[in-house]
């Protein structure tokens, strides 16, 4: 050529440019903010030594499980576009499968928290295979399905304490560090999540989910194994949700089919990525402190839980007709996202 | 053994009707709006309550109540759709947009009923409600009997008015085609309207009904779901025909399942139906087969 440019000089230069732009997105990168925010969190039980913040440490355990749980359903339910509200069943499962090996054998639900979420994963790659056949509104039907089934299942599985469900035993721990342990393994669970979360968004694997989102049948045409994929999705999600539910479970000392398989927790979860903002990474964190800093307060000052299901409707209603973007979403499409909040 | 599996038949049949109206909005809405309404079985609730407070404190019968439910939920149809989904035709992600908001819509009104009834079980109690029909061998409770033959009847009167009316043919026109009918001249616009309205009307109808053969309370929406959705699906979503004719089917399926599996089961017919249909045959019995919005 007369330029003397080969083809791969091009793709060099190309490459070499890509490279450019992605070290700068790094450089510009607050990582420090979801550094100090851990850090915060690790150092927060310090308030124990004085002692009378038994509450805010449950308050703050329950944040970081639901942001577990919103991370992880914004997998399946942000990046490839697949509404289940029926994600409360792997929170079950993973509550169960650690709960009754606490109860029968005496293991903590700590340790096995991970095979808990393995099991969950397990079922949800199952399930996937079949339920992730179908699309758009027939896939939300069949996970309200899912729910139901697995909610006459469990009320009425005798070996795991139908209805009534089964008490676990307690740690000896002196009351003042009690939730230590629960704490802390949250906190794991919710970091695991929120990076793996990170990691699948930036992966070929999370570019292909999202290729599924916006056209599956395109996405299918540039040689994306959609199925696999989805599935894949649908069991990782599938897994965290596990384990956050594992450890909840010992937490707060008794399983029940009515704390686990109630459409709240899964509305809960679709709620808070939508509040957030759906597919993006930092979305579901936001939503969760801001839907249980709200939760609290009108739980406060109404008492009731139907007044409380009622308010998680409206503000759904006005969430999906005024910020369908999610709160990360909005402030991201007018450049006006803070830097701390940008993890994408 | 005959005349044990013809009461199980005739106890299916007679539900099937009920569960058919319970349907027939649902699949009505999906038709013409491409609307997956989460929120029917809760508006069936909150017609069973119209019916139970006029029993209870006026002591008006169910069956007369149930032009004042219809009527009273026509009324919320109508601004339900006009607050909530009117503007949302316009939405990229439609289909998902309008199912969240109705999952919305029923949390609200299962959190709205739940606190001004509470979630006690309750069932309004006319004389028929506890009597039967006896032909020698079996039984027809009459609550049942009444409640399946005026279903018919709505039905009927409903298949009427969309075959042989103006405003009918163009609910049929809209459901065929939206496009078309739109340029043909209907009024899209305020056949979505009517319709949502026709449709959660049809609703309260079926929650006077259910009033008195089945006990309710709010959060019992979320089981109805499942087995309202299972119908519609069966039948081929959006095709009235096809709805009641799931409706029978299950039912009946679902009846010779409790009496010899127990009653648990019976509900579950409706769920694994559910995934079994949606895996083998999606489109259903009537259904064409369409492309995915």
């Amino acid at each position: 050529m007369a330029t003397g440019l080969g083809v791969s000089d091009v793709l060099k230069a190309r490459k070499n440019y890509n490279e450019g732009l992605a070290s700068t997105g790094r450089r510009e990168r607050a990582t420090w903010f979801p550094l100090v925010l851990l850090a915060l969190l690790v150092l927060l039980p310090a308030l124990q030594i004085t002692g009378g913040h038994n509450y805010t440490l449950h308050l703050m355990l329950y944040a970081m499980m639901y942001a577990a749980m919103a991370s992880s359903w914004n997998i399946l339910g942000g990046y490839t576009g697949y509404i289940s509200l029926g994600h409360n069943v792997f929170f079950c499962i993973g509550g169960y499968f650690s709960g009754m090996l606490l109860a029968y054998f005496g293991v903590t639900s700590l340790l096995t928290a991970p095979l808990a979420g393995l099991a969950a994963a397990v079922v949800g790659f199952a399930v996937g295979l079949i339920t992730l056949k179908m699309r758009g509104p027939t896939f939300i039907i069949s996970s309200i399905a899912l729910l139901m089934v697995a909610r006459i299942l469990f009320d009425h599985w005798q070996f795991v304490g139908g209805s009534n469900g089964v008490t676990l035993p307690q740690m000896d721990i002196p009351a003042q560090w009690a939730k230590l342990p629960y704490y802390y393994s949250m906190m794991v669970v919710c970091a695991l999540t929120v990076w793996a979360s990170y990691r699948i968004k930036h992966s070929k694997f999370g570019l292909g989910l999202r290729a599924i989102s916006q056209d599956e049948v395109k996405a299918e045409s540039a040689g994306i194994d959609t199925r696999f994929y989805k599935v894949l999705a649908f069991a990782i999600s599938a897994f965290f949700v596990g384990m956050a539910g594992a450890i909840w479970g010992e937490y707060i000392t008794y399983l029940r089919p009515n704390i686990f398989l109630i459409i709240l927790v899964a509305a809960n979860m679709v709620l808070m990525c939508i509040l957030g903002g759906k597919g993006t990474v930092a979305g579901p964190i936001v939503g969760a402190v801001v839907l249980i800093a709200f939760n609290e307060l009108s739980v406060t000052f109404f008492g009731a839980s139907e007044i409380n299901l009622l308010i998680t409707g409206l503000v759904m209603v006005l969430a999906l007709k005024f910020f369908p973007a999610g709160i990360v979403g909005t402030l991201a499409r007018k450049r006006r996202l803070p830097r701390v909040l940008d993890w994408d | 053994m005959l005349s044990s599996m013809l009461q199980v038949l005739i106890l299916g049949l007679a539900l099937g009707g009920v569960y058919a109206l319970m349907a027939s909005g649902l699949t009505l809405i999906f038709g013409v709006m491409r609307i997956v309404n989460l929120a029917h079985p809760i508006m069936i609730i909150a017609g069973a309550f119209v019916a139970y407070w006029l029993f209870r404190l006026y002591g008006v019968d169910p069956i007369l109540a149930m032009p004042i439910a219809a009527s009273v939920l026509f009324v919320i149809g109508v601004a339900l759709y006009k607050l909530v989904f009117e503007k949302e035709a316009a939405s990229a992600k439609y289909s998902e947009m309008t199912v969240l908001l109705t999952f919305a819509v029923a949390l609200c009104a299962d959190g709205l009923l739940g606190a001004l009834f509470s979630n006690t079980q309750r069932v309004t109690t006319p004389a028929y409600a506890t009597d039967a029909f006896i032909f020698g061998t079996v039984f027809i409770p009459k609550g049942q009997a009444y409640a399946g033959a005026i279903s018919l009847l709505v039905i009927g009167a409903l298949l009427a008015f969309l075959n042989f009316t103006r405003f009918g043919t163009a609910i049929r026109a809209t459901t065929q085609n939206r496009a078309a009918a739109q340029l043909m001249g209907v009024n899209v616009g305020r056949v979505s309207l009517i319709t949502f309205g026709i449709g959660i009307a049809l609703a309260g109808a079926a929650g006077a009904l259910v009033s008195f053969i089945f006990s309710f309370f709010p959060a019992k929406h979320w089981e109805w779901i499942a087995i309202l959705m299972s119908l519609v699906v069966l039948g081929g979503m959006g095709k009235l025909v096809g709805a009641i004719l799931g409706a029978f089917l299950l039912s009946v399926i679902a009846a010779f399942v409790g009496t010899y599996f127990g009653s648990t089961w019976s509900t579950m017919t409706f769920f694994l139906a559910l995934f079994v249909i949606l895996l083998v045959k999606p489109e259903g019995l009537l259904g064409d087969r369409q492309e995915e919005a």
